[in-house]
């Protein structure tokens, strides 16, 4: 137990990590970066909705449109990461849970993103 | 009597209050390599030295030629000569050095345009020995003390200074005349606790709450006056109580003296600024017990404001709101919050407040405590040394000048840390303690906490402190101090039958108080009855009956000892100092005190 | 997971109910948390029906009326009464403020809820333990670091320099702002708390200092800088008016300048 360390010693805790100023900018720049590629995500929902099936294989098939949904997807599912790896920090406290929910944090996301990039690697690359 | 147990700590040092001076002092010490202790009832941030606003005096000359000779001069003169000139010298030759260790030390100072330390005028702070104002006090906006209070706990933080934070400090443990450590009840636990040490340091400031409107905070309550009083040592000129001219109507809440070094001035019912009419050369930069006699006169002659015609109005109004924004955002703050005032658009209304105790423990310039013993009247009491405003060097005599409090905190705390580590040998061994030295500690402490009278402390309080707003006030009569003495022997009759309700150890302040209480009713006692024996007006003594200075018969200090028992005050005296510490200066001879 | 309700011996059960004494003016009523640690009960609220015409006109007035004529056993801190030593932080109508600088005339509904500052241990009655928070503080090492021999004088300092310390040194250490930070309260062992930071950055901005960036490593940390989330409740309740907020997001600037 801690009931007997001094409160410097409490407040001092593990001292500093000395690294979390490239997490805070990552976060920044990937935010800006999921502002058009949002938008654009958006439109391009709407007039995917518009074509067929071939039509819309032939969309994602065009070098510009799969650059842009593979990045909208690795950012997207990056930022979400972080995100909820801070609000896990934030309420969970107790170890093991936090470790084994910021573990499968990480694996949700990447195997979520790395399944949609693939498909979408497969649309493009393979045709339909 | 339920049984208490000590819990023992072993020091060098223990300092008593971690105000401006205790802080100082017990840096010194740690710095001097004297393992010490800071015992406080406040954590250190929370002193009253925080509350101070307008600045420090030090002859720097960043605002024009200065010299700390003037310095002196004014000291002397503002302390209308009962201030003793070795420890003014003291004083005033050591005042820039402490500033600039404050600065190094981190302390935010408003600054002048080429980066120096900015300085403003004050009460009394004239050049060339009386000529004209001069721009001396140094300043952080008006929170020159909070901003001192907090880079010196930092400072204490950076060196091996060991605080006892939310302990009240009970009694002196007194060895045949010889003091040997301190004993404190810890509040978060209810625990008991001996200190020894071979020097006690009280730095507990002082009793501004045995009045009933006072600047001072509630925790101002000189517990170290108290407890100098139960250990059968004298105090001094504790007759000599300041009114500062500024305080807020009905709030009492402190309005620098740097608001008139700014330009503000005073102005009556008639619009009048009459502080040209009673000191024409520096008007409203007079000394405060000046300023206060000028005000109480206009309100009683019938010129006071308000639709009781009971105040004064501080104008500041025409001067340009960037200016206040900058060097007085503190008072702005207050005169909004406790008067409701915008100053940059309405005078704000104030009286004289209760402010400031130039007595207090007497001690040489060393801030070794002093007493008087068969002819030799600065006897060295071994084992203790007090500064700050629970001591009395004496450095402001009869009035203080403002901003000379807090340039006796530093260089008084430094000088009683340079004679700790003259005087004591770290780590020496220290005799040991025995019950008897502790246990009317423990009587008192006990008898307060199972106190089942018929008064409650807050009822007793009130009445001490009606006594002494009534009685020993800016102006005194023979008849008022008379009846002053009456009451106040009548409050220290009472306090057999004061009630406490709450019996528990842990932050028991109805017992708090009370222990603080009885500290003030002594202190207040030896005010009084020290007033009433004054039969000159010196500085803050103004007595209507006997108006004039009279340096023949009292030109000397007053020594007073309480027996609460009995209730009786004895008197005795000290001459003043008629000296200098070294031949750099000679002694100022009194003259008419004119400004 | 987290915690939602109070542990058992937390709760807080119905106090007494002290009235007004007869021939009263306008009454006003205040619900106050009571917590004796000797007593070994659960903490509770008080009410007390205060007489306003007898009493200043602050929250702090009040307490001492209280305290003074009708339950002198009500124990809080308070020293100078003019919210300059911030002694008397707590919470008063849902907010953090100092008792001694806020109206009661000020806070809004009916009864006037006061309780100690939030999720802090309580020693007794409305004083919570404060132990952490000023090592907290302390861990930022509030002192002037310098190398450079001093000089005789002063440090000299622009003006436009010391005006960068305005809105930071006048800090109190109430802790009104840290303990309405929900950041410090999920994480209060490892998050430095807006206090803390602000303090730190007081140093880190201050001209004379020479540990810049010493004093930035020392805050690189997910917790003890990260942890703010510009919630901005210590800007709301700062009762100094200052904005710790601001002063966290300056220092994250600064660590990002030091990268870019």
């Amino acid at each position: 137990m801690s009931g007997f360390r001094t409160p410097l010693a409490r407040a001092r805790g593990l001292g500093s990590a000395k690294h979390g100023v490239g997490h805070w900018i990552s976060e920044r720049v990937g935010a800006v970066a999921l502002v058009p590629l949002v938008i654009w995500g958006a439109y391009s929902v709407i007039r995917l909705a518009q074509l067929d099936y071939y039509g819309a294989a032939a969309w994602i098939a065009s070098p510009v449109n799969a650059t842009l949904m593979i990045l909208t997807i690795a950012i997207g599912f990056t930022h979400m990461q972080a995100g909820l790896r801070v609000v896990i920090e934030d309420y969970i406290h107790k170890t093991l849970t936090k470790a084994a929910l910021l573990v499968l944090n990480v694996f949700v996301a990447g195997l979520a993103g790395a399944l949609a990039i693939m498909s979408i690697l497969k649309v493009a690359l393979g045709g339909a | 009597m339920a049984a208490y147990e000590f819990i023992d700590h072993k020091f060098d040092v223990v300092v008593v209050g971690a105000g401006g001076s205790g802080l100082r002092a017990a840096l010194g010490c740690a710095q001097a390599g004297l393992k010490t202790a800071c015992v406080t009832k406040v954590f250190p941030t929370r002193s009253h030295t925080v509350a101070a606003q307008g600045g420090i005096s030090a002859s720097l000359g960043n605002m024009g030629e200065d010299d700390w000779r003037w310095h002196m001069y004014d000291t002397v003169k503002g302390s209308d000569w009962l201030g003793d000139q070795d420890a003014i010298e003291y004083l005033c030759r050591n005042a820039p050095a402490a500033v600039y260790e404050l600065e190094h030390w981190g302390v935010p100072f408003s600054r002048t345009a080429d980066g120096k330390i900015y300085q403003r005028a004050f009460g009394g702070m004239t050049k060339n020995y009386g000529e004209a104002p001069i721009q001396r006090t140094c300043a952080a906006a008006d929170r020159t003390g909070h901003a001192m209070l907090h880079t010196m706990y930092g400072q204490s933080l950076a060196h091996e200074t060991e605080f006892f934070i939310e302990y009240f400090a009970l009694d002196l443990i007194m060895d045949e005349g010889i003091c040997r450590g301190v004993t404190a009840w810890k509040l978060d636990d209810g625990t008991l606790h001996r200190f020894q040490a071979q020097l006690v340091i009280l730095a507990t400031g002082g009793y501004g709450r045995a009045y009933f409107s006072c600047t001072s905070a509630h925790t101002c309550t000189g517990d170290g006056g108290g407890m100098v009083l139960r250990a059968g040592l004298p105090l001094q000129d504790m007759e000599f109580v300041q009114f500062h001219p500024t305080g807020i109507y009905g709030a009492g809440c402190l309005i620098t003296e740097g608001a008139r070094g700014e330009g503000g001035y005073l102005t009556n019912s008639e619009g009048e600024r009459f502080m040209e009419r009673y000191a024409p050369s520096v008007k409203d930069l007079a000394p405060r017990d000046m300023v206060s006699r000028a005000m109480t006169m206009e309100i009683r002659e019938g010129r006071g404001v308000g639709p009781k015609k009971d105040h004064i109005f501080l104008h500041l109004d025409h001067l340009d709101p960037k200016i206040l924004a900058e060097r007085l955002p503190g008072i702005s703050e207050s005169a909004k919050i406790f008067a409701g005032v915008d100053v940059t658009k309405e005078p704000i209304p104030v009286l004289p407040t209760v402010h400031y105790n130039m007595g207090g423990i007497p001690t040489n310039f060393y801030s070794e405590v002093v007493t008087k013993a068969g002819r030799d009247p600065d006897k060295v009491v071994p084992g203790l040394m007090a500064v700050g405003e629970a001591a009395c060097v004496s450095v402001h005599g009869a009035n203080r000048l403002g901003s000379n409090s807090l340039i006796d905190l530093v260089v008084f705390g430094r000088s009683a840390a340079l004679r700790a580590a003259d005087t004591i040998k770290a780590g020496a061994t220290q005799p040991e303690l025995k019950p008897e030295m502790t246990d009317p500690h423990l009587a008192r402490f006990d008898r307060f906490r199972n106190a089942d009278g018929g008064t409650s402390t807050a009822d007793l309080r009130l009445e001490m402190q009606r006594a002494m707003q009534e009685d020993a006030a800016v102006y005194r009569t023979s008849d008022a101090l008379k009846s002053g003495v009456k009451r106040m022997q009548d409050v220290n009759a009472r306090k057999p039958d004061i009630k406490v309700a709450d019996r528990s150890l842990v932050w028991n302040s109805d017992l708090m108080e009370t222990l603080e209480l009885d500290n003030l009713i002594g202190q207040a006692m030896v005010t009084v009855v020290g007033a009433e024996n004054r039969k000159e007006s010196r500085g803050a003594h103004a007595h209507e009956d006997f108006p004039d200075r009279d340096d023949k018969t009292w030109m000397k200090h007053t020594l007073t000892w309480f027996d609460e028992k009995t209730g009786k005050v004895k008197i005795d005296f000290r001459p003043v100092h008629s000296f200098t510490m070294t031949n750099d200066i000679a002694y100022i001879p009194p003259k008419a005190r004119v400004y | 997971m987290a915690e939602f309700r109070l542990p058992k011996n937390s709760r807080i059960t119905n106090g007494k109910h002290h009235p007004a004494p007869a021939g009263s003016g306008k009454t006003r009523t205040f619900k106050i948390y009571r917590y004796d640690p000797d007593s070994g009960e659960n903490p509770r609220w008080d009410t007390y029906d205060v007489d306003l015409s007898q009493c200043g006109p602050m929250v702090l007035d009040v307490l001492i009326h209280i305290k003074n004529t009708m339950d002198p056993t009500l124990t809080f801190r308070r020293s100078c009464r003019e919210g300059i030593c911030g002694s008397c932080a707590m919470n008063i109508a849902g907010r953090n403020t100092l008792a001694c600088i806020k109206g009661h005339d000020e806070c809004p509904g009916d009864k006037v809820q006061i309780s100690p500052l939030p999720q802090m241990a309580v020693v007794k009655d409305l004083v919570p333990d404060l132990t952490l928070f000023y090592a907290q503080y302390a861990s930022v090492e509030p002192w002037l670091h310098t190398e450079t021999p001093e000089p005789q004088k002063e440090w000299r300092q622009a003006p436009e320099d010391r005006e960068k310390l305005d809105g930071l040194y006048e800090c109190i250490l109430c802790a009104c702002c840290s303990t309405s930070c929900p950041s410090y309260w999920w994480n209060q062992d490892k998050y430095l708390g807006p206090a803390a930071l602000l303090h730190a950055y007081r140093w880190i901005i201050d001209s004379r200092d020479e540990a810049t960036g010493e004093r930035l490593d020392e805050l690189e940390d997910p917790f003890k800088l990260y942890r703010c989330h510009t919630i901005m409740n210590c800007a709301q309740v700062c009762p100094k008016g200052l904005n710790p907020a601001k002063a966290i997001a300056e220092v994250k600037k600064m660590l990002a300048e030091r990268v870019v």
